[in-house]
C-alpha cells in the first residue's frame, strides 16, 4: 500500500469547472443513450422472440437468424459494425448527407449497435417465456369458449409477462452497463467522461471511482425494485423466477 | 468487395486470435477457481465468510467490465506504486470480474440439486463431507456445466474489451489493418464471422449437454 | 425401542409437531396416517435427526438423538429411510447406489459390498437390474432398490416416508409385497402412508395425527372397526370411501 501515501486524491476533481459539468453530461448520455435502446430492444426483441414461436417457418428463421447472429458477436464488434461499415452501404450521396447532417454519427450508432444487441437477448427471454407456459392453460382457456384473442388477453399475457419481468430487468441492467461500451466508438458517456477527465488532470482514480458508484447505484435500485415487483406479483405456488 | 484486403493482412490478424485464446483461457481457469471460493463462501453459513462474498458478487455483476478494466488501470499504479502492464492489468481485471459469474453458476448448480438428495445420503449414515463428495458434487457438477460452457464464449466474446488498454488482440488488430486500408465492410465481416463461427460454436457444444442433462435427472 | 417424549417442532412460526409422546416396541410395524400437514413426515423425520426439533427428546434403544454426545452418523447408519421420490442417486448405477454406504460408512471391501447388494436384489426381486442407472428402471423397481439400498446397511428400523405416493397403480402391490416381507421377519417399522388396506393387514399399531398432534392410536382392528374420536372417523369415511369404490383384483391391496 505505499502507492497509496504518494498519490494525492483530489476529489474536487467531480464538481470542478469544467470537469464537473463534463462528468454530469457524461452521466446524462449513458442514461438517455441506454433508454432509447432500450425501447428500440423492447419493439425489436419482443417481436423477434414471438416470431420464434409462430406456425410459419419462414418467420421463425428470420427470429432464429436474427438471435443466433446479434447474441454470437461480442457487442464491440457489433458496435464497429454500425460505426465504421454500416454507412458504407449507404449510396455515397447519403453518406454525404450523414456526414453533413447527423453531428452524433457515433451516439446514434450507439443507440442502434445496443438496440439490436439487447433485442437478441430480449428476444431470447421472450421465447422461453412463452415456452414455458402449459399447454394446458391455452386448453382451459378455450374450453370455456375464449377466442384466441380473449385467451391471450386476459390469461396468456399476464401469465408470460409475470414469467418475463425478471430477466427483462436484469437485462435493462446489462443494456445499461454495455452503453459504457459505446466510448469506444467516441460516445461521451459516463466512462468515457471518466477516462477523459484523467487524461487532462491524471485523477483517474477519483473519476472512475464516481464512474463506478453511477453504475453501481443503478444497479442497486433495479435489485430493489426487483424484490419489490416479485412480492406484488408473485402469485402463489408460480415460480416466476425461471432459468 | 475486395477480399484481398483480408488476405494481404490474413497472418496478422489470426495472430491476435493467439493471444484472444491465450487471454481466454488465463480467465477462465483463474475465474473458475476464485469462482469455487466465492460460491462455497456464499453457500456458508457463517456471516463473515458469507456477506464479503454476496457483496464482492454483487459489486462486479453491477459494473460493466469497461469500466472495471480502467478502474483496476488506475487503481494498481496506486498501490503497487509503478505503473501496470496492459497484458497483467487485462489479465486481474477479467478474473477478478469473471470470477463473480462464475459463482453464480456454481452456486446455483450446487443448490439445483434436489434436498432429498442429501437426506437420502444422510439416512444411511454418510457424513457431511461424504455426501457432498460421492452425491451432491458430481451432481451439482453435470448441472452447471452447460451455464459454465456459455460463460466461456462470453468470456472470449469479453476479450474483446482488452482493445481498451492497447492489448493487440485480434478485434484490435483488425481495427489498425482498418484504419490502414478503410476497407471497413470486409474487414468487420471478416471479424463478425470467426467470432460466429466460434462462439455458436461453443453454444451448440452447451446446448446439447443441456438436453443430454434434462434427460438424466428426471425420476 | 423407540421413545418419543413430548416433542415439539416449529417451521418458523408454524408449529409442525405439537407435544407428542409415544413409543414403539420392537418388532412392531407402525402405520402413521393422517390428513396433509398433520405432521407425520416432519415426525418420521425426527426420529433419525433429519429434522431438528425445538422441544422434547427421541430416544432409540436409550439413545438421544438430539443429544450433543450422540454420534448422530453412527445412529443414522442403523436405521434406514425409504423416500417418497425414491431419491436415488442418479448418476450412480443400482449396485452403486446399494454399496455406497457400507463401503464409506461401514468400510467393507467392494466384493462384500456387492455381494449382499446382489442378495438383497434377488430379495426384493430384481436382480437383473443391478447395473441399470435409475432413469432406465421404472417407478416400483426405483422404490425397491431405494429398499435394498436401505436394508444394505443392515438397520434394526425402516422408516418409510410415502413409499408408494409416487408409483403407478400397478406398482404399489409390488412394493407392498416387499414391506410385508420385511414385516414378517420381524423388522420393527414406521410407514407414513395411505394405503390403509396395506395398514389392516400388515400393521400392529395404526397412529391417527391431525394438526401436529396424535389424537388417535391403536391396535389395527380396532382402529378401523371401532375409532374412539370423531375426528378419526371423519378421515377414515373419506379415505374409506376411495377404498371402497376401487375395483377389486384378485391380490390386490384394496
Amino acid at each position: 500500500m505505499i502507492g497509496l501515501f504518494s498519490y494525492h486524491f483530489d476529489w474536487s476533481v467531480l464538481w470542478r469547472h469544467p470537469y464537473g459539468d463534463l462528468l454530469i453530461q457524461g452521466i446524462l448520455t449513458t442514461f438517455h443513450l441506454s433508454f432509447i435502446a432500450w425501447v428500440i430492444a423492447m419493439g425489436l426483441g419482443i417481436t423477434m422472440g414471438v416470431f420464434r414461436v409462430m406456425p410459419f417457418w419462414l418467420v421463425r428463421f428470420i427470429g432464429v437468424a436474427f438471435v443466433q447472429v446479434f447474441r454470437n458477436i461480442p457487442f464491440l464488434v457489433q458496435l464497429f459494425f454500425w460505426y465504421f461499415a454500416a454507412p458504407l452501404f449507404l449510396p455515397t450521396s447519403a453518406q454525404k448527407w450523414l456526414h453533413e447532417h447527423l453531428t452524433h454519427y457515433s451516439y446514434w450508432a450507439g443507440v442502434v449497435g445496443l438496440g439490436i444487441y439487447t433485442a437478441s437477448r430480449v428476444a431470447e427471454h421472450i421465447r422461453s417465456g412463452l415456452l414455458s407456459i402449459p399447454q394446458d392453460q391455452f386448453r382451459a382457456a378455450y374450453s370455456t369458449g375464449l377466442t384466441t384473442l380473449q385467451t391471450y388477453r386476459y390469461v396468456i399475457v399476464p401469465y408470460a409477462f409475470r414469467i418475463v419481468l425478471p430477466p427483462f430487468t436484469t437485462e435493462f441492467l446489462t443494456c445499461f452497463k454495455n452503453s459504457a461500451l459505446t466510448m469506444t466508438i467516441g460516445v461521451m458517456e459516463t466512462t468515457y467522461t471518466a477516462y477523459y477527465i484523467d487524461s487532462f488532470t491524471f485523477h483517474g482514480l477519483e473519476t472512475t471511482t464516481a464512474a463506478s458508484l453511477v453504475y453501481l447505484s443503478i444497479s442497486l435500485c433495479i435489485v430493489i425494485f426487483m424484490s419489490f415487483i416479485e412480492k406484488r406479483m408473485l402469485i402463489p405456488g408460480m415460480i416466476v423466477r425461471g432459468k | 468487395m475486395d477480399l484481398d484486403v483480408i488476405i494481404r493482412n490474413f497472418e496478422f490478424i489470426i495472430g491476435g486470435l493467439a493471444l484472444t485464446f491465450q487471454l481466454a483461457l488465463l480467465t477462465v481457469v483463474g475465474g473458475l477457481f476464485m469462482g469455487i471460493v466465492l460460491a462455497m463462501a456464499r453457500l456458508s453459513s457463517r456471516p463473515w465468510i458469507y456477506y464479503p462474498a454476496t457483496l464482492y458478487i454483487h459489486f462486479f455483476r453491477g459494473l460493466p467490465l469497461i469500466l472495471v478494466i480502467f478502474w483496476l488501470y488506475f487503481l494498481f499504479p496506486v498501490v503497487i506504486g509503478r505503473p501496470m502492464g496492459a497484458f497483467s492489468s487485462a489479465i486481474i481485471s477479467f478474473i477478478v470480474f469473471e470470477a463473480a459469474y462464475f459463482a453464480e453458476i456454481m452456486r446455483a448448480g450446487m443448490q439445483s440439486v434436489a434436498r432429498g438428495q442429501a437426506l437420502a445420503a444422510y439416512s444411511s449414515g454418510l457424513t457431511s463431507y461424504q455426501t457432498t463428495y460421492y452425491v451432491l458434487l458430481p451432481q451439482a457438477f453435470r448441472n452447471m456445466v452447460p451455464s459454465l460452457i456459455n460463460q466461456t464464449v462470453i468470456i472470449f466474446q469479453d476479450t474483446s474489451l482488452a482493445y481498451v488498454i492497447g492489448l493487440r488482440e485480434f478485434l484490435r488488430r483488425v481495427n489498425l489493418v482498418d484504419a490502414r486500408e478503410v476497407r471497413s465492410i470486409e474487414l468487420y465481416l471478416f471479424a463478425a464471422l470467426v467470432y460466429f463461427i466460434i462462439c455458436s460454436t461453443g453454444s451448440l457444444i452447451s446446448h446439447r449437454l443441456e438436453k443430454k442433462r434434462v434427460g438424466r435427472l428426471f425420476n | 425401542m423407540i421413545e418419543i417424549k413430548d416433542v415439539s417442532l416449529w417451521y418458523k412460526n408454524f408449529k409442525a409437531l405439537d407435544h407428542i409422546s409415544t413409543t414403539i416396541l420392537k418388532g412392531q410395524t407402525v402405520v402413521l396416517c393422517g390428513p396433509s400437514g398433520s405432521g407425520k413426515s416432519s415426525l418420521l423425520r425426527c426420529i433419525n435427526g433429519l429434522e431438528h426439533f425445538q422441544e422434547g427428546e427421541i430416544f432409540i434403544d436409550g439413545v438421544s438423538v438430539q443429544d450433543p454426545k450422540t454420534d448422530i452418523y453412527q445412529l443414522r447408519s442403523t436405521i434406514g429411510m425409504v423416500f417418497q421420490h425414491f431419491e436415488l442417486y442418479p448418476h450412480m448405477t443400482v449396485m452403486e447406489n446399494i454399496t455406497l454406504a457400507p463401503i464409506r460408512v461401514r468400510k467393507k471391501s467392494k466384493k462384500e459390498a456387492e455381494e449382499k447388494a446382489m442378495e438383497l436384489l434377488e430379495w426384493v426381486g430384481i436382480p437383473e437390474q443391478a447395473l441399470k442407472y435409475p432413469e432406465e428402471l421404472s417407478g416400483g423397481q426405483k422404490q425397491r432398490v431405494a429398499i435394498a439400498r436401505a436394508l444394505a446397511m443392515e438397520p434394526k428400523l425402516m422408516l418409510f416416508d410415502e413409499p408408494t405416493s409416487a408409483l403407478d397403480p400397478e406398482m404399489i402391490k409390488d412394493v407392498l409385497d416387499v414391506m410385508m416381507n420385511l414385516a414378517k421377519e420381524g423388522m420393527t417399522m414406521v410407514v407414513v402412508t395411505h394405503e390403509m388396506g396395506f395398514a389392516k393387514a400388515v400393521a400392529d399399531e395404526i397412529i391417527f395425527m391431525n394438526e401436529g398432534r396424535i389424537i388417535e392410536k391403536g391396535p389395527a382392528q380396532s382402529f378401523f372397526d371401532n375409532p374412539k374420536n370423531e375426528r378419526t372417523r371423519q378421515f377414515l369415511s373419506r379415505i374409506l370411501w376411495q377404498i371402497d369404490s376401487r375395483v377389486k383384483v384378485k391380490g390386490s391391496w384394496n
